[in-house]
Order: C-alpha cells, then sequence, then structure tokens
C-alpha cells in the first residue's frame, strides 16, 4: 500500500500549521505596526537614526558584536534589568515599536557582555552618560577605562596618523605604552567613528502608551496610567504562566 | 499511521526478508556520493573544530589573537557554529539519509552525477559563506549567518541532493514505509521551507521589527527539531531494532510521535523569546508548545529504552548502538532542558547565559552526531566493502567524544547557572559576572580539546580506511563480505 501521498499531506499541514500561527499570523498582526506620532513633540517615535550610526550598525553587524550583546531590555522583575533595583539596563523594557525602523533586528542571545540597547542614555559609576570620546578609549583598549573588562580590544578600528597642522579633536589621549609615536596620533577610522556613532544612538527612553503598563511581580506597584486595557491583561497572563 | 505490527515487518527489510542479497548492490551504487559527503563531513568537523578551539580560547582570554580583524570572537564564532551546522552536520546528514532511504526503499542509485554536482554545490556555498563571515558579510542572524550571496547557491544544492534521495525512495521497491522514512521524508520536506522562508523574510526582503526575531526562533528551533532530531531519529529507529535483532517496543507509539513532534514541536522554539520584546500570546504559546514536547519524550523512552531493556549488554559490544545510546539519552536531556527553559521562573536565570549554549551543544553534538557517528560506523566498511582500518581509533573516538561532552555540556550548564544567578542579583557588579565564569570557560575550552581529539581518530581512521579500500590488492568480494559483520561491532 503506498501511504506517501498521505504522509507528504501530513508533514505538509504540520509546518503549515506552525507557519501560519507563528511567522504569518505575526507578519499580519503587527509586522505592519506604525510608529508613534507624539503630537506635542511633533515627532513620530522611534526616531530615525542619523546616517552615521546607520553606517556604525552595519559595522556592529559585521563584526559580530550580537555574538555577546543582547539588545532587549526585560521588563521589571523578569533578570535583574531593569525597575527597581536592577542593573538600571534601561529607564524601562524594551517592546516592539522599538525596533520598527531597523531593517535588522539584533535582539540578540547571549549575555557575555552587558545588553546595549539603552546604552547612551545609561549613567556610569560617576554619574556621566558615555561620551564619543570615552568610546573611543574602550573600543581601542577596554582596559584603559574599566580595567576589569573582558571585552576584547578593537584597536584595528583605528589608525595611526602623522600630526600636520593642528592635532584631531578625535585623537585618543593616550599614555606610556600605549602611546603614538612622537609626531603621530591615534584616531578612528571611518568605521570607528561609525560604529561609536551607532553605539550612541542606542537610546530608548521614549514612553510609549504600551510601556507604561507593565506587570511586576511583587504587588505594590504603581497603577496602570492610560486605559490600554488589552495590553495590561495579555502581560498579566502572562507573567503569573 | 496504522501498520502491520507483527515483529517482521518492525525489522528492517534486509533482515526481515530474503532480499539480503541485494544490500551489497545497494551500498556499492552509493559508494562515490557517500564518500563524497562523508569526506567533506570530516574535513568541515575539523575546521569548526580548530575555529572553536580559537574562538572558546578567546572567551576566557580576550586579548588572544585580538589584533586580526578577522579573528574576532563575533566573527570566528558564527563562523564556527555555521561550519559545525552546514558543513559538517548537514554533508553527515545527507550521507545518513541517503543511505538509510536507499536500503529502506531497496533501491540502488541510479547514477550519482546529480549528486556529486549537489554536494560540490552545497560545499562551494558553505565555504563561500564561511569565508564571507570571517570577512565581515555576516548577517549577524544567529544560525543563519551566512551572507546572503552563499545561501541561494546552498538551496540549488540542497534541491539537488534531496531531489535525488526522493528518486531512491521511488526507485525502490519496497511498499512498506518505515518510522525512519518518514522522518527523512518529512525532513526533506521541512528543511528548504523553513530554509528559504527565513532567508526571505530575513535576508533578502526584511519584515519588520521584532516580527524577524519571531521567524529567527521558528527557524532555528526547527532547524534543530525537523531537521536534525529527524534525521537522528531515523537513524535510531533502523539501527536499534536491526542491531538487537528485535522490534522497538511500543512501535505503534512511533507514528503518534512523529504527528506530535512535527505539529506542536514546531512551535515549540518560540519559547525562547519569553521576556522579549515580541507580543505576550507569542511567549505564552511558545511555552505551551514546549510543556507538549513532554508526550514525545515519553513515547521515545518508551520505545528506545523499552528496546534496550535487557539487552544493556549490546551496547558494550557494539560501536553503533553505544554511540547512539548515547546520543538518545542526550535527546531526552535536551527535551527535559527545552521544557525546563519554558518555566518563566527558569527563563529569567538561563536566558541569555552559557546555559542556551550547553543545550544547542547537548543537541548538536550530544545527540545529533553522536547519532551520526554511530550510523556512519555501520555505514562506511559496508559501502567501502572493507572493515575498519583501525578498532583502537574507534575506541578512542567513542570515549574522547562521550567525555567530551559530558565535560563540555557540563560545565557550560554550571558555569551558565552560576552565571544567570549572578546577573539576575543586580549587586554583583558585571566584571565580577564575567570572573565567576572563567574557570567554567576554561573547563569548556579542555572538553573542546578532547573532542578534538576524538574527531581526529575519526577522520583519520576514516581515510585510512578509504585508502585501503582503494588500495588495488582488494581481496575478493565474497572474503570481504564474510568480515563485515563484524566490521562495525
Amino acid at each position: 500500500m503506498n501511504r506517501a501521498p498521505f504522509i507528504f499531506l501530513g508533514v505538509f499541514c504540520a509546518l503549515a500549521f506552525s507557519f501560519v500561527g507563528l511567522v504569518l499570523t505575526n507578519q499580519l498582526t503587527y509586522g505592519s505596526f506604525t510608529t508613534h506620532v507624539d503630537e506635542d513633540e511633533g515627532k513620530a517615535f522611534p526616531l530615525q537614526s542619523p546616517g552615521l550610526a546607520a553606517q556604525g550598525k552595519l559595522v556592529y553587524q559585521d563584526l559580530g558584536c550580537v555574538a555577546c550583546h543582547t539588545q532587549q531590555v526585560r521588563r521589571p522583575g523578569f533578570g535583574s534589568d531593569t525597575g527597581e533595583g536592577s542593573r538600571g539596563w534601561g529607564e524601562r523594557q524594551s517592546v516592539a515599536r522599538d525596533y520598527l525602523r531597523e531593517s535588522r533586528v539584533l535582539i540578540g542571545s547571549q549575555r557575555v557582555g552587558p545588553d546595549l540597547r539603552n546604552f547612551a542614555a545609561r549613567k556610569n559609576a560617576a554619574g556621566t552618560e558615555p561620551t564619543a570620546e570615552s568610546l573611543y578609549h574602550y573600543l581601542f583598549d577596554p582596559t584603559l577605562v574599566s580595567k576589569d573588562s573582558a571585552m576584547p580590544r578593537y584597536a584595528f578600528l583605528f589608525k595611526s596618523q602623522q600630526i600636520l597642522g593642528e592635532p584631531s579633536t578625535k585623537a585618543l589621549k593616550l599614555t606610556g605604552t600605549h602611546a603614538a609615536q612622537p609626531g603621530y596620533e591615534i584616531v578612528p577610522t571611518a568605521r570607528g567613528e561609525a560604529l561609536v556613532a551607532y553605539l550612541l544612538s542606542l537610546k530608548d527612553t521614549y514612553a510609549y502608551p504600551e510601556t507604561k503598563n507593565v506587570y511586576t511581580p511583587p504587588a505594590p506597584q504603581k497603577k496602570a496610567g492610560a486605559p490600554h486595557g488589552e495590553t495590561k491583561v495579555e502581560e498579566k497572563k502572562e507573567g503569573h504562566q | 499511521m496504522a501498520k502491520d505490527p507483527s515483529p517482521s515487518s518492525e525489522l528492517t527489510p534486509e533482515r526481515a526478508s530474503p532480499h539480503s542479497a541485494e544490500a551489497p548492490v545497494i551500498d556499492a551504487s552509493l559508494r562515490t556520493p557517500l564518500v563524497v559527503l562523508i569526506g567533506s563531513a570530516l574535513v568541515w568537523l575539523l575546521i569548526a573544530s580548530v575555529l572553536g578551539l580559537v574562538s572558546a580560547w578567546k572567551l576566557h582570554t580576550p586579548a588572544f589573537l585580538d589584533s586580526c580583524e578577522f579573528l574576532t570572537y563575533g566573527r570566528i564564532q558564527p563562523a564556527q557554529s555555521n561550519a559545525f551546522i552546514y558543513g559538517w552536520s548537514f554533508n553527515a546528514a545527507f550521507a545518513v539519509s541517503l543511505w538509510l532511504m536507499a536500503r529502506l526503499s531497496r533501491g540502488a542509485l541510479p547514477g550519482c552525477g546529480v549528486l556529486l554536482i549537489g554536494t560540490l554545490f552545497w560545499n562551494a556555498g558553505v565555504t563561500l559563506g564561511i569565508g564571507g563571515i570571517l570577512t565581515g558579510f555576516s548577517t549577524s542572524i544567529e544560525w543563519l549567518e551566512l551572507p546572503g550571496f552563499a545561501t541561494p547557491l546552498l538551496l540549488v544544492a540542497y534541491a539537488l541532493i534531496a531531489a535525488w534521495t526522493l528518486v531512491v525512495f521511488r526507485a525502490g521497491r519496497s511498499h512498506e514505509i518505515y518510522a525512519s522514512q518518514w522522518y527523512i521524508f518529512a525532513a526533506l520536506f521541512w528543511f528548504p521551507w523553513i530554509y528559504s522562508i527565513a532567508q526571505v523574510m530575513l535576508v533578502f526582503s526584511p519584515v519588520r521589527g521584532t516580527v524577524q526575531s519571531v521567524v529567527q526562533a521558528w527557524f532555528a528551533s526547527n532547524l534543530f527539531l525537523l531537521w536534525f532530531a529527524s534525521i537522528a531519529l531515523a537513524a535510531i529507529y533502523y539501527f536499534l531494532p536491526k542491531l538487537l535483532l528485535k522490534p522497538v517496543s511500543n512501535y505503534y507509539l512511533a507514528s503518534l510521535s512523529f504527528w506530535w513532534f512535527a505539529v506542536f514541536g514546531s512551535w515549540a522554539g518560540i519559547s525562547r523569546l519569553i521576556g522579549g520584546p515580541v507580543p505576550a500570546w507569542v511567549q505564552t504559546v511558545g511555552a505551551a508548545a514546549s510543556f507538549m514536547l513532554i508526550v514525545p519524550l515519553v513515547i521515545l523512552w518508551m520505545n528506545f529504552f523499552g528496546t534496550l531493556s535487557n539487552r544493556w549488554s549490546s551496547l558494550k559490544g557494539d560501536i553503533t548502538l553505544r554511540f547512539m545510546g548515547f546520543g538518545i539519552v542526550a535527546f531526552m536531556l535536551v527535551l527535559a532542558v527545552w521544557v525546563l527553559g519554558a518555566l518563566h521562573g527558569v527563563a529569567a536565570i538561563t536566558q541569555f547565559t552559557y546555559v542556551t549554549v550547553a543545550e544547542a551543544q547537548l543537541g548538536l553534538y550530544g545527540f545529533f552526531s553522536m547519532v551520526v557517528f554511530g550510523a556512519l560506523y555501520y555505514i562506511v566498511p559496508r559501502v567501502l566493502n572493507t572493515s575498519w582500518a583501525s578498532k583502537p581509533l574507534i575506541g578512542l573516538h567513542f570515549t574522547a567524544s562521550a567525555v567530551g561532552v559530558v565535560l563540555l555540556v557540563g560545565s557550560l550548564a554550571v558555569g551558565g547557572i552560576s552565571q544567570g544567578r549572578l546577573l539576575a542579583d543586580a549587586s554583583v557588579a558585571f566584571a565580577d559576572v564575567t570572573k565567576a565564569t572563567q574557570p567554567y570557560l576554561f573547563a569548556a575550552n579542555i572538553a573542546l580539546v578532547i573532542l578534538a581529539v576524538g574527531q581526529l581518530a575519526f577522520a583519520l581512521n576514516f581515510f585510512w580506511t578509504l585508502g585501503r579500500a582503494a588500495a588495488p590488492a582488494v581481496r575478493s568480494a565474497k572474503d570481504l563480505l564474510s568480515v563485515q559483520p563484524e566490521a562495525a561491532r
């Protein structure tokens, strides 16, 4: 008896079930999600990232930074990403709308290094936000900035060039063994500058309506603001699971 | 999937029927393509091993080779995983499924030109892709890092190879369709579907926002469950009864677990997005589907351990069974970890840690690769018509693989749990979390060295055997046939 056609039909339907259920349904329901227009500010969020940052994202992608860094802040109470007594990796959890303008979404799956989603808005121990200068030094040799850092050096994003006239404003301030030879300076390459511009564009600080209604496990939390009942119910269900 | 439950039909046709005489003919027709497929698989396995050692070393010693852009961790790690998946695992899966299909359908290969072209294209595509990752063209999408200029080549090559496997199925004279064949048949059809969807929706015409993450999770979990696991389960369903000379226990349940995997397993991978920026219902559905994996887990347990019960001693004597026994246990563990990982409290700790790496290694190495090694120990001597060149090397391969996998998965899992717990405690500085994982990463690195020793032994043995088979002083076919049974045992 030849059952091959029936097996084939079953095999087809089985995968079609999850393809339609997961891939197509999601594409149809929120694949056409739109930006949030804030009339007070006259802008559509998330903001378009500047051109240099977009180039920098390609550098981030080609160096495979995603192998060690996630870009998703989990909600308060789930891990220690955000909320009270957390690592403060974000002012709020990441939501789907944050990624709308990205042609490639790199939420990542490993935290060998810290999450970077809200990197540019994050203050260090001294209470300052990252600057291009500190990032250049960090990428050139992470131990210059944080002596315990386990990140490798990205010295190949920098070049040594002869100082002609005024020294470059982007030149690294290096001393000791790192210092450039006399008459020379170490400056970021175009890729290095782009990467830093990208890292400095990583800011998810705008509060969308859907970010306000997040369920957090410890009961006495601030009550929901806007009446976005649906989101709230969904999040709750999920949180209790 | 009603099936004649009489024991004889559950055995493979070779033993159950008087057709054993045709087996050598079938094997001989497969010789050239299998040698090419297995040879390329082994070369990729060794390449992946070297890349893996470099990337593992960089993880605990960041300064290692850090001046070279090509060897950045972010490039070498995906190069390793893609060489392992698309280089070693796919070539090996093609070889095993082709051989199983030919044997079970009782059809000789009607010429191998198309297959060889397919294999050539496949390996060219993987080479191009790995080169692309190392030179900065990675897509940075996990398990899909191969750049867009290499992947169409892979799909064309796949079409050629898979079509030819189906030709063997159609050309065969057996009208019965065995559990192994359902799995192969289905896997051959599922892979191009998930792969082309992933390529179109992620690389060529990316969908908006985190729908991409959903597609990626759907692809990656199905690549494991619907492709790798299907091929490995096909091999187990074939070899277990054949080598133990008894039918699979509770065989009637095998079809249930097959359909269960297909229908619910294909939803389960989405559970890795728990807590992520995707709709809550997606996460919930993923978790629910993951819990459903308990059913096939129980069925496979009954099938495999039921068959093995009272025959544990055969594991000692038969290298194929030993590898497969290890693989079966590993698969049970993978499914169990999968179910546990879908629990909220567990995911909050283990997500984004080395636990997920351990799980992937347990699945791809501990389960899939071990089962394939076992199958190859049986297939190679039959196809080459000679016995394995060295028995000690076989023993070394098994011992190194078993010890290596246990150490690798164990150290990554324990290290990952401690990493997760420390990460969850915001009072521990991030640098201290990294520091605490160092010893585990070092242990994992030692495990990779042990695994590499085993792989070298296997590759050496294969090429040595190949050299012997190709030597002009081949003994007469009759003599060789009589040596065969002990060759694999």
